[in-house]
C-alpha cells in the first residue's frame, strides 16, 4: 500500500465527515403537510374560522347535490317525472327503493349529512380558541358563526329526519371515542331543531355587511353583494321553522313563523320573484341573490358551477341541451293535468292548445316536454351545447313561505285568510293585462293551496314532502296513508351503515 | 448480505489493498462465474489488475447458475422493465393489465403485502427498482384524491420503467428476502430489483445492438348493429309482450333500424384500430480509458408502437458513466442515465371522458364502419394528447480504499418531470373544446455514507464491519389545468394574460376564465436512516451477518418517529462441512434469514393525526374549491378520521433456503421457503359514519404472504457441439388476512370482504345456480317469496344461492370464490446450442387465479348501460368486437331491479390459469465466418417470435388482460404477438 500524505488523508476523511453530519439534520423529518391542515395549526386565526364555517355551507351544498339527491328525494320520488332511460330513477319513481342501484345506495346513506353535522361541532366546539388567539375575531363575529353552524347543523337533521325518520342524534364531534349510537326518535330531534333554530335565529342578522345591528362591519371584509343568498339570515331561519313545524303538523307554529319572515323579509332585501326571472337563464335561480331565503350557490364567477349536482342534469336535454333524452321528463297529460288554470304565465296553453310561452316546459309537443323551469346554463346563457349549470339548490323563497301561511290558516280554520294569501301569490303569475285570480270557491281550499305548491315549487324538491303534509290534511287516500303509517315515507338506512353499527335498525317498512 | 455486493461493486477498479482482505476460496469464484464463462470477455472490470469480482454472496451464492443474462433477455422486444422481467424470476409476478406500449404494470414480489382495494394501493405494493444503488423515486398515488375516476394517473400515466434500456445493463438480481433487502431499507419493503448497469471500463469497446420488428395485428371477430339488435332481442322476446318492457322504455335508435349503414352496414373499423406495428430498438455503446480515468457512453432509441389504436411508446436514451482514480486508493464514479419518453395514447372514450371529466350524451356510439369511424379519427387528429416524461437517474460516489477500511459517500438523484398537453377540438365534443395542461415531477435526492472495515483473526474468522447513514429527500409535485369551450379550435393552449399591469393578468385568453380550473399538489417524504452491520465468516462453513437499522421518516406521526429494527441471516456450508470430497454434490448451502425491516406511510396526511382538509366534492364533482370563493377547511371526511399514535407499519420476513449444485455442475436447485408477514399496516375501515366520516384510517391489519420460490437448472445435454439447458421458475405463493384493525373478525370494503383467516385477493360474490323460470319457482317461507335485498324475486330472476337459509338473498349469502393472484407462476426455458446456432423457448404460466369477466357482465346488462350520460354507458369502438362466450350465461330478465347480471356473482368469475409461449428465439454467431478473428469479438444475428400461443380456457380476451383486482373490463389492449431480427455486434 502506497504511502498517503497525511494531510491529504486527513481532508477526505473531514470530507465523509461532514457530509455524514450534513445529512443527520433532524429538521428532515419535522415537515408540516401543505396539503392539510394539522390540529395544532387550526384555529388560530379569524381566516379558520372563516374556512370553518364555509366548510359547513360546502359540505351542506355537497350533501344535498351528491347524485342530485335533493331533487329525486323531493322531486322525483312520488312525484309526476317519469324517466325513460335511467333504471335507477325508475325504481326511485316505482318506491322501490330497496332496489340496488348505486345512486339508489347511495342516496340510502347518511354519512354526507353527518358530516355536515360533525363540522358544525367541531366548528362550536373550537371556535372559542380564535376568539382568544385573534383579537381581530370579534364577539359579534362569532356569534354570527356559531349561529350558522347551528343553523346549518339543525337544519342536516331536520333533513334526515324527513328523509330516514329516527336517526342517530349526536351533538358533539366525538373525536377519540366515536361512540356508535343508536336511532333517537324524531319527535325528539325535530323538539330540538326547532329549539336550536330559534335560537341561531335571535343571533342570525337580517343581512350580512350591510350594517345590520347584530353584525356591524362587512362580514369577513367582504361587501353584502358577496355575500347576500348565500349565507344564512334571521329570514332564513323562520323559513325552515315554517317547515319544521309544518312538517310536526304544528300549524299554529307555522302561522306565527311565516308570519315573522312576511313582516321582515324586506329587512333581507328579500321579495317576491317575477313569472320571467323565476324561468330566465341569468334569472332567480341563477348565481345568488338575496332572494334565495336558504339556498346554496354554485356561483358561475368563483368557477363553482358543474355539471352534476343541479336540477338542470336531470331535467334537461333537446333542445334546451345536446342531450337527446332527458332523464326525467313530465308526460304532457300530467302536465296539462297540474297546470289547471287558465291564465297561468308560468304554463298555460292558450285558445289554439298551444303552450303559451316556454318558461315551465320547452318542447311541450314533442315526445319528452322538457322542464325548463331552472335552466342556468353556464353564465346564464342558451348555450345547448355545454351541460354546465350554475343555478343554486334553493330550499325556500317567499313564495314558499307565503304559500306555507296559506296551508297553516286553512287548516287553522281561517279560510279567508288562506285564500287571501293564495291570491296574493297567484296574482303574481298571471299573463301579462290579466289582474283577476279565479278561484274556485267550491273546492276546498287546502287542494287549492297543495295544487298552487305543486305548481310554483315544481322542481323545487318540495313534492313528496308536500304530499305526505297534504294527505296528513286530508287523511282521505288510504293507500297513503298506509304509507304513512307503515314508514314507507323514509328511505331504507344503507345496509352498510346497519352492518357498521349495530345499534342501527333497518325502518320496517324496506325489511 | 447482498449489500456487500453492492458495496463491493463500488471498487470497479479495485485498489491492491483489498485483494489481500478478502478471503474468498477459489471455489466460490469459481461457482460464481460458473455459467458466464461466455460472457468473462465482456466482462467490464478493469482486466489488467486481475482482479475477480469481489462477490460475498452468501445468499442465493449458487444464484449465478439461474441468473438471467440481460443479453438473453434483450432479445426480447420489451420496452418496460416489467416486461423484461416477466416469467424469468421465481417469485416476481408482473401484471401486464394492457398490450398498450408505456402503460402501467406491476410487480408483486412474493405475493401482495396488502389488500388491493384500489390504486393506490397497488402503488404501495410496488417492490423497489434500484439502478446502480440509486432506488428509483416512481410515481405517488396522491393525484388520485383529485380523481372520480381512477383509471389512469392524471397526467402522462407513463411506466417509468420504461427508462431502462436492457442493453446498458450488466446484472439483474431480484432480491426477496430481508437478507438481501434489509440494507435498503423501508423503501424496499417489498423486496427489490438490483439493476447494475455495464461498468466503464479501460477496454476499448463498442457495441452495436439493434433489433427490428413488427407487431402483428390480431385477427378479431366484428359485429354489427343488427348482430347486437337480435342479441338483444331475444331478451324482449321471452320478457315483453310488445317489445316494450314499459310504456316510456326507449329502445336504442341506433339497433332499431336494420337498413341503417351507420351502425348495420359493415363492420370494418378493426382497419383503422389495429395494424402491424413497428418496433425496434437501436444501442450504441462506447467504452474506453485507462485504468485511472475510463468511460462508458451509450446511446439509444426504441421504439414500441402498439397494434391498436395508434398507440406507441418512442425512447431516447443517453447514458454516461465515468470513473476515475485521481490517486490509487480513491475512486470517484458517477453516473446518469437519462431518457426522453413519448408516449402515443389511446383514444378510449372511457380515458378520455374520465380525463375532461364531462360524460357527452351517448345515445348514439361509434360507429362500426370505417367510413364514419373514421370521421371520428379525423376528429380526434384535430387536436393532440401529448405525453412526454424526462428521467434522469444519477450518482456521484466518492469510494476511499483505506487498508482495512473504506468510506463510501454517495449522491444519488432520480428526477422526473412530465408533461401532458391535450386539446381536443370542438368535433369532437358536442362543440366545446378542452384544452389541459399536466406537469408533474418526482424526485428523489439521497445522500448515502457508508464506511466498513474488514477482520482477520487467525487466518479462519473473518469480519466485516460497517455503518452506514442515509437521508432521502423525496418531493412530488404536479399542476394541472384545464379549460373548456375555447373561441375556436386553432387556439390550441391554454393562453394566460401576460401584461402584468392589466387587471386581467393571469386571467386565460382564448378559454373562458369560468371554465378554467387549476389545481396544485406537493407532498415530500424524508427518510433518515442509520444501520451498523457485522458479518462474520469462519473457515467458509459458516456464515453469520446481523443488521440493526434505525429509519426516521417523516410520514410517520412525530411520537413514532422511528424504527428500529433488526435482521439476522446465518448459512451453513454442507458442502464445506461433510462433502468436501463426494463428487456427486458440488456444492450444497443451507441458509436462514430472519428479519423485520419497517414501511413507510404513503401519505404525509397519515403523520399529521387528525387534520382538517379542503375536499367538499361530491359525487361527480370532487375538486369543489370552497364556497362563495372562499376556501373551506374541514374535517378529512373524504380521506377518513386520521387518529393519534399510528406506529410505524412493519415487515417480518423469514427465509429458509438451500442450494444445491449436483451432478458436475450440471444440476441446480435453488428452493426457498419463506413467510412475510405485515403487520400494523394501516387500513380504511369504513367507520363513524354518524360523525361524517366515510372512513377511520386504522392501524393494525396483518397479512400474511408464505411460499415457495423454486428455481431449477439443468445442463440436459453437454456435448461438444450440442448443449441443452432447461430451467424452471416457479413461485408458489399462499395469501392470508392475519388480522384487521381493531380485533374485527371481518370487514367489507366495497366489493370486497376481507375476512382474517381468508386471502386478501378473494372474490366476494353470491353464487348462482341458474334461473327462475316461473315464478311459482321461487321458494316460499311463511307465505312470502325469496327476496333479494328486499326486492321478491320473480320469473326471470337468477337463482341465487340462499347460503344462510332465511330465505333473504343479502351480502350475508355472499361467499368468498377465487384468488385475483395466481397461486403457481413460472416459466420454463429451455434453450438448445449447436454449433453456432442457438435456440430457446420460454414458456411463462399462471394457475389457481380467477377472473371476473366484466365485459360479458357489460354485455348482457345492456339495459342499465344504455345511453346515459356517465360511464356505464360508455361503448368503445370495441364494442363491435365479439369476445366472450354468450352461451355461458342464463337469458335472465335484464329489466328485474335486482340486476341479474350482477358482476358481484361467480357467473362472471372464470378460470384465468393460462399457458403462453412467451418468446421463441433463434441465433446464430457470425463471428467464425470472418478469416480475422480479431476484426470483432461477437456477430450475433437473432430472429424472435414473441407471444405466439396462450392455452387457457377463459372465455374473454387474453387472461393476462385484466386489472390488478381481476376484473376484465375489456379495456386491455392485446399483447401482440411480435417478430423481430436482431443483430448484436462487439467491436
Amino acid at each position: 500500500m502506497e504511502k498517503l500524505s497525511k494531510k491529504k488523508m486527513k481532508n477526505i476523511l473531514y470530507l465523509f465527515i461532514s457530509a455524514f453530519m450534513l445529512s443527520a439534520c433532524s429538521k428532515t423529518l419535522d415537515i408540516d403537510s401543505v396539503r392539510s391542515v394539522s390540529e395544532p395549526n387550526m384555529w388560530k386565526t379569524l381566516e379558520d374560522t372563516r374556512a370553518g364555517i364555509m366548510g359547513v355551507y360546502a359540505l351542506t351544498r355537497a350533501a344535498l347535490s351528491d347524485n342530485n339527491c335533493h331533487w329525486i328525494y323531493g322531486d322525483v320520488r312520488g312525484g309526476d317525472f317519469l324517466s325513460p332511460k335511467r333504471q335507477d330513477l325508475k325504481a326511485v319513481i316505482g318506491n322501490n327503493l330497496n332496489a340496488s342501484y348505486p345512486v339508489i345506495e347511495a342516496m340510502s346513506n347518511w354519512t354526507r349529512f353527518y358530516a355536515v353535522v360533525n363540522s358544525a361541532n367541531v366548528f362550536l366546539e373550537n371556535v372559542a380558541k380564535v376568539k382568544a388567539n385573534d383579537r381581530r375575531y370579534t364577539e359579534s363575529n362569532m356569534l354570527v358563526d356559531m349561529a350558522q353552524a347551528r343553523f346549518l347543523r339543525a337544519y342536516a337533521y331536520f333533513y334526515m329526519v324527513r328523509i330516514w325518520g329516527d336517526v342517530p342524534f349526536i351533538l358533539s364531534s366525538g373525536e377519540g371515542s366515536f361512540e356508535n349510537k343508536p336511532r333517537e326518535s324524531q319527535a325528539r330531534i325535530m323538539a330540538w331543531v326547532e329549539q336550536e333554530m330559534l335560537k341561531a335565529a335571535t343571533d342570525l342578522p337580517f343581512v350580512y355587511s350591510n350594517n345590520d345591528p347584530q353584525q356591524p362591519g362587512n362580514y369577513y371584509n367582504e361587501d353584502p353583494g358577496r355575500w347576500g343568498g348565500a349565507l344564512v339570515t334571521k329570514n332564513s331561519a323562520y323559513g325552515v321553522l315554517a317547515h319544521v313545524a309544518a312538517w310536526v303538523g304544528d300549524y299554529s307554529r307555522v302561522a306565527g313563523y311565516t308570519r315573522f319572515v312576511l313582516d321582515n323579509y324586506g329587512k333581507s332585501g328579500i321579495n317576491y320573484t317575477g313569472t320571467a326571472d323565476l324561468t330566465n337563464p341569468n334569472g332567480f335561480f341563477w348565481n345568488k341573490n338575496n332572494r334565495q331565503m336558504l339556498g346554496f350557490n354554485s356561483d358561475w364567477g368563483h368557477i363553482d358551477g358543474s355539471v352534476t349536482g343541479h336540477l338542470e342534469e336531470l331535467t334537461l336535454a333537446e333542445p334546451v341541451t345536446n342531450k337527446v333524452v332527458p332523464d326525467i321528463y313530465i308526460p304532457k297529460d300530467t302536465v296539462l293535468k297540474i297546470f289547471n288554470w287558465p291564465n297561468d304565465d308560468r304554463f298555460s296553453i292558450d285558445t289554439l292548445g298551444q303552450p303559451r310561452n316556454e318558461r315551465y316546459f320547452t318542447n311541450f309537443n314533442g315526445k319528452y316536454p322538457i322542464f325548463s323551469k331552472i335552466k342556468s346554463i353556464q353564465g346564464g346563457s342558451t348555450d345547448p351545447n355545454f351541460r354546465y349549470f350554475t343555478s343554486a339548490l334553493v330550499f325556500t323563497r317567499l313564495e314558499d313561505v307565503l304559500l306555507l301561511r296559506a296551508e297553516a290558516l286553512a287548516v287553522l280554520g281561517d279560510r279567508a285568510g288562506a285564500i287571501s294569501e293564495l291570491i296574493n301569490l297567484q296574482s303574481r303569475r298571471l299573463v301579462p293585462n290579466i289582474t283577476d285570480v279565479f278561484i274556485d270557491t267550491n273546492r276546498d281550499v287546502v287542494d287549492l293551496i297543495f295544487e298552487e305548491r305543486h305548481r310554483e315549487l315544481l322542481g323545487e324538491g318540495h313534492r313528496w314532502y308536500d304530499l305526505i303534509r297534504y294527505n296528513k290534511i286530508k287523511q282521505s287516500n288510504q293507500a297513503f296513508m298506509n304509507l304513512i303509517a307503515s314508514g314507507g315515507i323514509y328511505w331504507p338506512i344503507s345496509r352498510k351503515l346497519i352492518s357498521r353499527n349495530t345499534l342501527l335498525t333497518q325502518n320496517a317498512y324496506w325489511n | 448480505m447482498r449489500y456487500l455486493w453492492v458495496c463491493f461493486a463500488l471498487f470497479a477498479a479495485p485498489g491492491p489493498s483489498r485483494a489481500a482482505d478478502l478471503k474468498i476460496s477459489e471455489n466460490h469464484v469459481f461457482m460464481l462465474r460458473q455459467d458466464t464463462t461466455k460472457k468473462q470477455q465482456k466482462d467490464s472490470l478493469p482486466a489488467d489488475t486481475g482482479q475477480k469480482p469481489k462477490k460475498v454472496t452468501l445468499y442465493g451464492k449458487l444464484t449465478a447458475a439461474f441468473r438471467k443474462d440481460p443479453d438473453e433477455l434483450s432479445k426480447f422486444p420489451a420496452i418496460s422493465l416489467q416486461q423484461t422481467l416477466k416469467g424469468n424470476y421465481a417469485g416476481l409476478y408482473v401484471q401486464e393489465p394492457s398490450g398498450e406500449p408505456g402503460s402501467i404494470q406491476n410487480m408483486f414480489l412474493r405475493g401482495t403485502p396488502l389488500p388491493l382495494l384500489n390504486k393506490r394501493n397497488v402503488y404501495e405494493a410496488q417492490p423497489l427498482v434500484i439502478l446502480d444503488g440509486i432506488p428509483m423515486v416512481g410515481e405517488h398515488p396522491f393525484a388520485f384524491d383529485v380523481q372520480q375516476y381512477d383509471f389512469n394517473r392524471i397526467g402522462t400515466a407513463t411506466n417509468l420503467l420504461t427508462n431502462i434500456d436492457i442493453n446498458n445493463i450488466e446484472s439483474i438480481e431480484v432480491l426477496k428476502d430481508a437478507a438481501a433487502t434489509a440494507i435498503y431499507g423501508p423503501r424496499a419493503v417489498n423486496g427489490a430489483i438490483l439493476l447494475t448497469t455495464k461498468a466503464p471500463g479501460p477496454r476499448r469497446a463498442i457495441t452495436f445492438n439493434t433489433f427490428f420488428g413488427m407487431a402483428q395485428r390480431p385477427g378479431v371477430t366484428t359485429i354489427n348493429g343488427k348482430y347486437e339488435n337480435e342479441f338483444r332481442q331475444r331478451f324482449y322476446d321471452i320478457y315483453t309482450t310488445n317489445g316494450r318492457y314499459s310504456d316510456d322504455e326507449v329502445y336504442p335508435v341506433y339497433l332499431s333500424d336494420s337498413l341503417n349503414t351507420v351502425y348495420s352496414g359493415k363492420s370494418d373499423w378493426t382497419d383503422l384500430y389495429y395494424r402491424n406495428a413497428l418496433v425496434y430498438g437501436l444501442n450504441l455503446g462506447l467504452m474506453g480509458g485507462t485504468d485511472r480515468a475510463n468511460f462508458r457512453l451509450s446511446l439509444g432509441n426504441t421504439k414500441s408502437s402498439g397494434v391498436a389504436d395508434d398507440t406507441g411508446l418512442d425512447r431516447y436514451s443517453v447514458m454516461f458513466g465515468i470513473n476515475m482514480r485521481p490517486v490509487k486508493w480513491l475512486l470517484f464514479s458517477a453516473m446518469v442515465n437519462a431518457n426522453r419518453l413519448n408516449r402515443d395514447r389511446n383514444r378510449s372514450l372511457r380515458d378520455r371522458f374520465a380525463q375532461i371529466n364531462y360524460f357527452p350524451d351517448m345515445t348514439a356510439p361509434l360507429s362500426p364502419n370505417k367510413d364514419f369511424y373514421g370521421s371520428y379519427i379525423d376528429a380526434y387528429k384535430k387536436g393532440f394528447d401529448d405525453n412526454k416524461t424526462n428521467t434522469v437517474q444519477g450518482y456521484a460516489r466518492l469510494v476511499a480504499s483505506l487498508g482495512r477500511l473504506s468510506l463510501s459517500s454517495t449522491f444519488n438523484l432520480d428526477y422526473n418531470e412530465s408533461y401532458r398537453d391535450i386539446f381536443y377540438a370542438r368535433t369532437l365534443l358536442q362543440g366545446n373544446s378542452y384544452a389541459s395542461n399536466y406537469y408533474g415531477l418526482n424526485q428523489r435526492l439521497m445522500l448515502d455514507n457508508k464506511a466498513s472495515y474488514d477482520l482477520d483473526l487467525a487466518g479462519s474468522h473473518h469480519f466485516n464491519f460497517s455503518a452506514g447513514q442515509s437521508v432521502m429527500w423525496d418531493l412530488f409535485k404536479y399542476s394541472n389545468a384545464y379549460a373548456y369551450k375555447g373561441v375556436n379550435d386553432y387556439i390550441k393552449i391554454n393562453l394566460l394574460e401576460t401584461d402584468v399591469n392589466d387587471p386581467n393578468y393571469l386571467n386565460p385568453l382564448a378559454f373562458p376564465k369560468q371554465l378554467t380550473y387549476r389545481f396544485l399538489d406537493k407532498t415530500q417524504d424524508n427518510l433518515v436512516s442509520f444501520y451498523g452491520k457485522a458479518d462474520y465468516t469462519f473457515k467458509e462453513k459458516y456464515f453469520a451477518s446481523v443488521l440493526v437499522r434505525a429509519d426516521g421518516s417523516s410520514n410517520a406521526q412525530p411520537t413514532h418517529r422511528w424504527f428500529y429494527a433488526p435482521t439476522l441471516s446465518v448459512g451453513w456450508s454442507i458442502k464445506n462441512e461433510f462433502l468436501k470430497d463426494n463428487t456427486l454434490i458440488n456444492d450444497a448451502i443451507f441458509r436462514v434469514s430472519a428479519g423485520r425491516i419497517g414501511r413507510t406511510n404513503s401519505y404525509d396526511n397519515y403523520s399529521q393525526g387528525p387534520q382538517y382538509t379542503a375536499f367538499v366534492g361530491y359525487t361527480g364533482n370532487l375538486t369543489v374549491p370552497g364556497y362563495n370563493a372562499f376556501g373551506a377547511l374541514t374535517r378529512s371526511y373524504s380521506f377518513g378520521w386520521v387518529g393519534y399514535d399510528i406506529p410505524w407499519a412493519y415487515s417480518d420476513q423469514l427465509n429458509v433456503g438451500a442450494d444445491l449444485t449436483l451432478l458436475d455442475n450440471r444440476l441446480s436447485l435453488a428452493a426457498d421457503f419463506y413467510t412475510k408477514i405485515e403487520k400494523n399496516l394501516l387500513l380504511g375501515v369504513p367507520a363513524y359514519a354518524e360523525y361524517g366520516y366515510t372512513q377511520a384510517i386504522k392501524s393494525g391489519m396483518s397479512v400474511k404472504n408464505t411460499g415457495i420460490d423454486l428455481t431449477l437448472s439443468a445442463k440436459v445435454l453437454s456435448a461438444a457441439k450440442f448443449t441443452w439447458n432447461s430451467s424452471l421458475n416457479l413461485n408458489h405463493n399462499k395469501n392470508v388476512l392475519r388480522a384487521l384493525p381493531g380485533g374485527l373478525d371481518q370487514l367489507v370494503i366495497g366489493n370486497r370482504l376481507l375476512r382474517v383467516g381468508a386471502a386478501t385477493d378473494q372474490y366476494w360474490l353470491l353464487q348462482n345456480d341458474g334461473i327462475f323460470t316461473a315464478d311459482a319457482e321461487v321458494p316460499l317461507v311463511n307465505g312470502q317469496p325469496q327476496k333479494y335485498n328486499g326486492i321478491a324475486l320473480k320469473a326471470g330472476d337468477p337463482r341465487w344461492r340462499d347460503q344462510n337459509g332465511d330465505n333473504q338473498i343479502n351480502d350475508d349469502d355472499k361467499v368468498l370464490l377465487g384468488n385475483a393472484m395466481p397461486t403457481l407462476v413460472g416459466g420454463f426455458e429451455n434453450s438448445f446450442r449447436y454449433g453456432n446456432w442457438s435456440l430457446s423457448a420460454l414458456l411463462y404460466f399462471n394457475l389457481g387465479r380467477k377472473i371476473i369477466n366484466e365485459e360479458s357482465a357489460a354485455r348482457f346488462d345492456f339495459i342499465n348501460r344504455e345511453g346515459n350520460s356517465d360511464v356505464a354507458s360508455v361503448k368503445e369502438i370495441t364494442f363491435w368486437e365479439k369476445r366472450g362466450d354468450y352461451s355461458r350465461y342464463p337469458l335472465y330478465n335484464p329489466w328485474s331491479t335486482v340486476i341479474p347480471y350482477r358482476i358481484d356473482q361467480d357467473l362472471f368469475l372464470e378460470n384465468g390459469d393460462f399457458l403462453k409461449l412467451r418468446s421463441l428465439t433463434l441465433g446464430y454467431e457470425l463471428k467464425s465466418l470472418f478469416s480475422r478473428k480479431d476484426l470483432m469479438k461477437r456477430l450475433f444475428v437473432y430472429g424472435s417470435a414473441n407471444n405466439l400461443f396462450t392455452i387457457t380456457g377463459y372465455s374473454g380476451q387474453d387472461p393476462e388482460l385484466v386489472g390488478y383486482n381481476g376484473y376484465d373490463t375489456g379495456y386491455g389492449m392485446p399483447i401482440p404477438r411480435t417478430y423481430t431480427l436482431g443483430v448484436k455486434l462487439e467491436l
